[in-house]
């Protein structure tokens, strides 16, 4: 419960036909986490399914497209869940390839569409610009016996280029229109042996002739009424198109499912890697799996796997320890908690699982410094009503809005109204150093705790050095209670316990010598780093305590603002006075809310976390259908 | 980047590194190792002594010196903020856009996805293009329309025109140039950097090369007509501009040419027999300029980029010596494909930057 599931390796040698049917079972338990650290590899040379892959790959990109170009998105999955034969997968890539080249076509003539009534659009503008110089466009155009003119688009950045380089041939080169990425030319030159030499510079520099029809060539009204014929045309045509896809969609909807089932089911085998071998007809496949689930796992096998197989367990070796994969599994109201815990890190296997502590001090710390029956029935009605939307988390605002109500009773405040509630406990700022005491010692609690955490990680680990003199270890503990106790000796009686003193003494002179023995550097620069080191020690335990201050200074705040409001609406008429309430409380409710959601969120992380969460296991991910 | 504690560090970088150049000698001493001691001295003899072909050696170890390269260049980007350290990040844009050259290459021949993805540099994520989207693509019409929704579109168009019209490969190649060293201006004209006029040299000094070897390719080897060969050029080097451009590309005959350019370049090229000689002579003469512009340079972005080009024009030179070495070319050969620096030095130091 406080700590990653215990884990098992496990190797399944099988025959390599039953590879296929093994990484379905396992799949549809979600229990299996592959193993692709490379072994045997002369016992067992070869990686199976290398062409599976290739085509599962090319299968999976091709389905991809179709989906994205014809708006398919493949059903939930039901059935029967069989291994997908390579052969299989090949028939559904190869119908895939025919059906993406169909897509492609679509695609393709989509685009010519587009160019199409891009070149529409560039006719119109030409015809407006060449509408009073009354000439005839078509003149522009054909074969002349001793001038060569040409009207088209290059790219923008070029013209100029092409200007100097259709210099050299004696061409001009008059631009006479532009828009984004392109300039509408016409070039003029002599005709006769230069005109191979312009058709080459031109092909080369991306030149596209604007062919002017026929119709361009008559009166303008006529022309543009020809053109406007010639868009609906390709209107039309691009109506026509999207019939044609829908209707080849719908044609092939069958095909399409059946098709991304396929991929589905042969996902998992796609996903075993390298984690399974072979050489000729055996397999070995390995990977992790929850102690708990091991039965499972058997039974599945033995039961649905068609040949017979061996199955090896193991316990995980204390090299493997940072290797193997954290599988925590939290009921419904933990589970918004466990998400913010991974913000962090996920846990590594053996280390202490957050979770808990974090759920119960994020909530306790939470209600402390927002508490307001009538703030809180709002976050808690807030999440009751959008549970669709917030999903897992809504968990997380019933939990937060209750923690603020039963605070707010405490504190006998509902809305910022301090007066209409008797105080159960206590309203904060009618003794604000007991609030700061509270805070103050509920802090030191906390560092206790998440010490005593580290010590415990470092044991499970087997290191109990690091458990012993290691930064938040057990020196460092004895350290911060040496340095509290003296302290407090010193606050109560004026003078510091010898008992304190000496603790505290004894275990920093412990905590610099192990820190000068770990250094490997010279002599001066391992005093110096110890120095510092043992120093931060002192400052890191102190620094953390005072930030718990702010657990009671935001319960003041609270109060504050309300106060604020209170007084802005004293200065308003009956109307504006309630609507500054409300205004107020919106206000206090959304900005404070926030603060304090992420201010807890810091304590925890810096103030908790870094002290005893590493964070850097490996999370669990099963193969799954 | 305009702190001076940041400028002192990449100085100070540049500094360090530069003892990693290599010097005419050195390359010499190169040219005489085994392949083993060659694998020794640069990390490499693993992949010497893997049981594959010469074909996939000589590929490991081009894409282990690039990693190199680009180790270095993220030691040097790390105090560089803002515009600079865009500048920066866009020189080893061309490595992205020698993968969109082999892309599309491969696609219009109908080369095989695996084929194509065996002949791509590797690259930092931040300069690397989508490949796997491109190589997926089933044919080359399906591969232009992705290129058309992204920042290669004129490039695409390009790319179109040659498969539509069956062009030859020229017009792309020279589009993506001119799209990569046209970026390079923008990017030095829009940098903070104290010495511009230095940063548009480095840049000039590559276009130079890059305009003399391909007009004497165009008009030599191809007989490409004039008008041609200009368009394919880019029209803003250092030393050759506009104008000279237009007069070179008119000329006809390697004699010719060489004649007509301006100094340096008529000098250090002077009998010169054939154009790879040319780029030989050009390429040394270039990594001379740099060096000058490295150490002399008041700028340290300007420093660190001629650093960068001359150490990536080094890892060419130790390629091309390693690839000799594994087809077992004898001594004369090597130094014919992979001369001494000391001409293009010596010429170099005779004429101001």
């Amino acid at each position: 419960m406080f700590s990653p599931l215990s884990m098992k390796h496990i190797s399944i040698q099988a025959l390599t036909d039953d590879l296929p049917s093994a990484s379905v079972i396992l799949a549809g338990l979600n229990s299996f986490s592959p193993d692709t650290r490379s072994y045997a590899e002369e016992a067992l040379p070869k990686v199976p399914g290398q062409r599976f892959r290739e085509c599962f790959a090319q299968a999976k990109a091709r389905l991809d497209k179709i989906a994205s170009q014809v708006g398919f998105s493949p059903p939930q999955t039901s059935g029967a869940v069989t291994p997908i034969a390579e052969e299989e997968l090949e028939q559904a890539n190869q119908w895939l390839g025919t059906a993406w080249e169909t897509c492609s076509g679509f695609e393709e003539t989509r685009r010519r569409q587009l160019e199409e009534r891009r070149s529409i659009d560039q006719l119109e503008t030409t015809l407006d610009n060449f509408r009073n110089l009354h000439i005839d466009l078509g003149q522009l155009q054909g074969d002349k016996q001793f001038l060569e003119t040409r009207i088209g688009m290059v790219p923008r950045a070029q013209v100029n280029q092409l200007k100097d380089a259709l210099g050299l041939d004696h061409f001009l080169l008059f631009p006479f229109m532009e828009n984004d990425n392109e300039s509408h030319v016409i070039i003029v030159g002599a005709g006769g042996s230069e005109i191979s030499k312009l058709k080459s510079v031109l092909d080369t520099a991306g030149f596209r002739p604007l062919e002017i029809p026929p119709e361009l060539h008559a009166e303008p009204e006529t022309a543009q009424t020809r053109l406007m014929q010639r868009r609906e045309a390709v209107e039309i045509a691009a109506e026509a198109l999207d019939e044609s896809i829908n209707g080849w969609s719908a044609d092939s909807r069958k095909e399409l499912e059946n098709a991304a089932h396929i991929l589905h089911l042969a996902a998992p085998y796609v996903a075993l890697g390298e984690a399974a071998r072979h050489r000729g007809n055996l397999s070995r496949l390995q990977g992790w799996v929850p102690t708990e689930d091991l039965p499972l796992v058997e039974h599945a096998l033995h039961d649905k796997l068609p040949n017979a197989f061996v199955l090896e367990t193991r316990d995980p070796t204390a090299d493997e320890r940072p290797l193997v994969p954290s599988v925590m599994r939290h009921n419904k109201l933990l589970k918004p908690f466990s998400a913010l815990v991974m913000q962090y890190g996920v846990p590594r296997y053996g280390e202490v699982n957050p979770t808990q502590l974090f759920a119960l001090t994020y909530i306790l710390m939470f209600g402390m410094m927002f508490g307001d029956v009538g703030h809180g029935a709002v976050i808690l009605g807030t999440a009751l009503l959008m549970h669709r939307k917030l999903g897992s988390f809504t968990a997380f605002g019933i939990a937060a809005g209750l923690s603020s109500i039963l605070f707010g009773f405490l504190y006998g405040s509902i809305f910022g109204f301090e007066h209409i509630l008797h105080a159960v406990w206590i309203a904060p700022l009618t003794d604000p150093l007991y609030m700061l005491t509270v805070a103050l010692l509920l802090g030191i609690g906390f560092i206790i705790l998440v010490t005593l955490l580290n010590i415990i990680n470092h044991l499970s680990q087997g290191d109990r050095i690091g458990a012993l003199f290691g930064d938040n270890g057990l020196l460092s503990l004895l350290l911060y209670a040496g340095l509290l106790g003296s302290g407090y000796s010193f606050y109560a009686n004026g003078s510091v316990a010898t008992f304190w003193a000496t603790l505290a003494i004894l275990t920093l002179i412990g905590i610099f010598a192990h820190k000068l023995i770990e250094q490997e550097a010279s002599i001066g620069e391992r005093i110096l780093v110890a120095f510092i080191e043992t120093f931060e020690t002192i400052t890191g335990y102190a620094s953390n305590t005072l930030s718990f201050l702010r657990v009671a200074a935001f319960s003041l705040n609270h109060v504050a603002l309300a106060i604020a409001v209170f007084t802005l609406a004293n200065m308003m008429g009956d109307t504006g006075h309630w609507i500054t309430v409300i205004l107020g409380n919106v206000f206090i409710l959304v900005l404070e809310g926030l603060i304090v959601a992420i201010q807890v969120l810091r304590l925890e992380f810096y103030e908790g976390f870094s002290r005893f969460y590493s964070g850097d296991g490996r999370a669990f991910k099963p193969l799954t259908l | 980047m305009s702190s001076n504690r940041d400028q002192a560090y990449l100085k100070t970088r540049v500094g360090v590194l530069s003892a990693r150049l290599l010097s005419p000698q050195q390359i010499d001493r190169l040219k005489e190792m085994s392949l083993r001691q060659l694998g020794e001295s640069f990390d490499l003899l693993p992949i010497f002594e893997e049981a594959i072909d010469n074909r996939q050696k000589s590929r490991l170890v081009e894409q282990a010196l690039l990693h190199r390269l680009m180790h270095e260049l993220s030691v040097l980007l790390r105090p560089l903020s803002g515009r600079s350290r865009g500048l920066m990040l866009y020189w080893p844009r061309k490595f992205e856009l020698y993968n969109l050259k082999t892309l599309i290459r491969g696609k219009l021949n109908a080369l095989g996805m695996e084929e194509i993805r065996d002949n791509l540099f590797d690259l930092p994520e931040n300069i690397r293009l989508p490949h796997e989207s491109l190589l997926q693509a089933e044919n080359v019409l399906e591969m232009l329309r992705q290129l058309d929704q992204g920042p290669y579109a004129l490039i695409a168009r390009q790319a179109r025109n040659v498969f539509e019209e069956q062009h030859e490969n020229f017009s792309l190649d020279a589009a993506i140039d001119r799209l990569y060293y046209t970026g390079m201006l923008r990017h030095a004209n829009i940098t903070d950097s104290i010495d511009k006029r230095g940063l548009k040299k480095v840049i000039g000094v590559m276009v130079d090369r890059q305009n003399i070897l391909w007009l004497l390719r165009y008009r030599l080897v191809y007989h490409f007509a004039p008008s041609e060969a200009y368009y394919l050029l880019i029209p803003y080097g250092g030393r050759i501009q506009r104008d000279s451009l237009m007069a070179l590309a008119n000329l006809d005959g390697l004699e010719t040419i060489i004649d007509h350019l301006p100094a340096p370049f008529q000098e250090i090229l002077a009998d010169a027999k054939h154009i790879t000689q040319v780029r030989q002579r050009l390429d040394q003469t270039v990594s001379s300029e740099l060096r000058k512009l490295m150490h002399y340079s008041p700028d340290a972005v300007v420093s660190a980029l001629s650093y960068l080009i001359i150490r990536d024009m080094d890892l060419m030179r130790l390629y091309a010596i390693i690839q000799g070495k594994l087809l077992k070319m004898d001594q004369a050969m090597l130094n014919e494909a992979v001369p001494s620096n000391a001409i293009g030095a010596r010429l170099a130091e005779a004429n101001d930057v």
